[in-house]
């Protein structure tokens, strides 16, 4: 039982314990050990005594004399003069809830772990490791690189941040803008981590909740910056439609067919605003338009309400004005499929460098759905199999079988199913 | 911390022997860096041309002198500051207003034990 909660209280905190340790002490070694250490405290007294009243709070005073331990060894060892003795936790502090015992320092935290003279590939993994509290097997899995192999890229990464002397400090206003760009990106990757796995069952989903909290964060501290406002617009939109994204087999619901009356209201309305301050600081901005789209979706009432694939679409063109890559064409071409017809989505996807898109599974599940509205059965087929060739999450590839079993194979005229 | 600024630029820039007009102009430009630099700046220079580098090359213990620089690259080492400053982010401010006549780069490198 007590072990059952030290998993979840040591999953739910490390994030704002190993913060909290980091920015007092200017040390990610120290605070990682440091937790670490109390959670195996926790492992041999919490069975004996029972699961104390605050475990969080109880965790992060162990951890903290810990870490005074350690930094008293440090000095002796380098002969150095000691550091006042650790206070013991007094019957006050016992009483407190954790939010005042520990203090919320996973902004300053983040801002260490994706600054930018931290490796870009190392950012959002050593973000996940120290913020959100990730084991380093699932951060590996999440980012398909072996385990080892992720392992030194933390190591590296906290060595440079040693060594170079990267300060503890949240950045001032006017470095903001540089330094934020990095976080966002961060934050982003984190998040579609989490959200490609539609099942919620894999371990990325964990941490979606802890996405949800940081966007926060960033937002209270930095009000009045259009991006951060229109991130955590989207990922409230996209955690909003997660309880519609599977059907009852575990297959993928795309989003036009999902049941309105499932999505969470509380977080839509939380979204909105969100995306309403995003849209008065800055209209044209890539963010802040990819929120809008979201948020279009989401302002749908029910399924017999029409999609909203014109607004969709206006949206899609305002992106493709301000940013300009395949992914974007690619997604506006969806939108132009239903609005405009199928003719004219192939004629924008014949546009795109196909080469650049043979790994890519939407560039084929798209092409498959419209070679299946043409008529085109086998070719269809064919896409499909590319599309299940580059190795699908599991409701993805539930959907896209089901789709390719459904295409009618006798009468290559006939009226497709659904 | 101590810091290490190391001013990587092509040298071409300046002339045969850093002796072209350009010279002129990032010299006065450093006069005034090194005004607003102030107690930060411990010390920095200027270095001549790799034509006048001298390299001391060690392989199997055994000593040799050679002409030019250690490596022959697109962009030289044109000069350094020693700079003792809170943390990376203030060197960063430091190094990116450092002038630099067009395209160039500057390696921040702290000191060991330069805490």
């Amino acid at each position: 039982m007590s072990l059952a909660v030290l998993d979840q209280v040591a999953r739910e905190a490390s994030g704002r314990i190993v913060a909290a340790l980091a920015a007092r002490f200017r040390d990610l070694d120290i605070a990682e050990d440091a937790f670490s250490d109390a959670c195996v405290k926790a492992l041999e007294a919490w069975p004996q005594h029972g699961v104390p009243f605050d475990p969080a709070g109880w965790l992060y005073r162990t951890a903290e004399r810990k870490a005074l331990d350690a930094l008293r060894r440090r000095r002796t060892r380098e002969r150095l003069a000691p550091d006042p003795q650790p206070t013991e936790a007094t019957q006050e502090d016992a009483m407190l809830d954790d939010a005042r015992i520990i203090p919320d320092e996973r902004l300053r935290l983040i801002f260490v772990c994706c600054h930018p003279a931290v490796s870009p590939e190392s950012r959002a993994a050593l973000t996940l490791r120290l913020v959100c509290g990730l084991s380093v097997a699932e951060i590996a899995q999440a980012f398909l690189v072996p385990e080892p192999t992720l392992a030194q890229r933390l190591v590296r990464a906290k060595r440079k941040i040693a060594d170079a002397g990267i300060s503890f400090e949240v950045p001032r206003p006017e470095a903001w803008h540089e330094r934020l760009e990095a976080v966002l990106a961060t934050i982003e990757i984190a998040y579609s981590k989490s959200h490609e796995d539609a099942a919620n069952a894999g371990n990325h989903a964990a941490y979606a909740s802890e996405v949800l909290q940081l966007t926060r964060t960033l937002v209270e501290m930095i009000p009045h910056e259009p991006d951060p406002l229109a991130l955590a617009a989207l990922v409230r939109y996209t955690e909003a439609r997660r309880p519609a994204r599977l059907d009852p087999q575990g297959c993928m619901v795309p989003l036009s067919q999902q049941d309105p009356a499932l999505w969470s209201r509380p977080l839509i309305q939380q979204a909105d605003l969100y995306l309403k301050r995003a849209w008065t600081l800055g209209a044209q901005n890539p963010r802040t338009l990819q929120a809008a789209i979201h948020g279009t979706w989401c302002w749908r009432k029910n399924v017999s309400e029409p999609a909203p694939w014109p607004q969709i679409l206006a949206l899609y063109d305002a992106l493709l004005a301000c940013r300009d890559d395949v992914v974007v064409r690619l997604n506006r071409a969806v939108a132009l499929a239903e609005v405009a017809g199928f003719q004219s989505a192939f004629d924008e996807l014949a546009s795109l460098p196909a080469q650049d898109l043979q790994n890519f599974l939407p560039y084929h599940a798209l092409r498959a759905d419209l070679l299946r509205q043409a008529g085109r059965f086998t070719e269809a087929q064919a896409a499909y199999d590319a599309a299940l060739a580059l190795s699908p999450a599991l409701a993805e590839r539930r959907w896209l079988e089901n789709q390719k079993r459904t295409l009618p194979s006798l009468s290559p005229r006939s009226e497709p199913q659904q | 911390m101590q810091y290490l600024l190391l001013i990587y630029e092509d040298e071409r820039l300046y002339g045969p022997d850093k002796n072209g007009p350009a010279i002129q102009e990032i010299v006065a430009k450093h006069m005034a860096f090194n005004k607003e630099l102030g107690s930060a700046r411990i010390a920095g220079a200027g270095l001549k041309s790799t034509s006048a580098a001298t390299t001391i090359r060690t392989s199997k213990g055994t000593k040799t002198v050679h002409d030019g620089p250690f490596a022959e690259t697109k962009e030289q080492l044109g000069g350094y500051y020693l700079i003792d400053v809170p943390d990376l982010d203030a060197a960063i401010a430091i190094a990116k207003k450092l002038p630099v006549l067009q395209d160039g780069s500057v390696e921040i490198r702290p000191l060991l034990g330069g805490a």
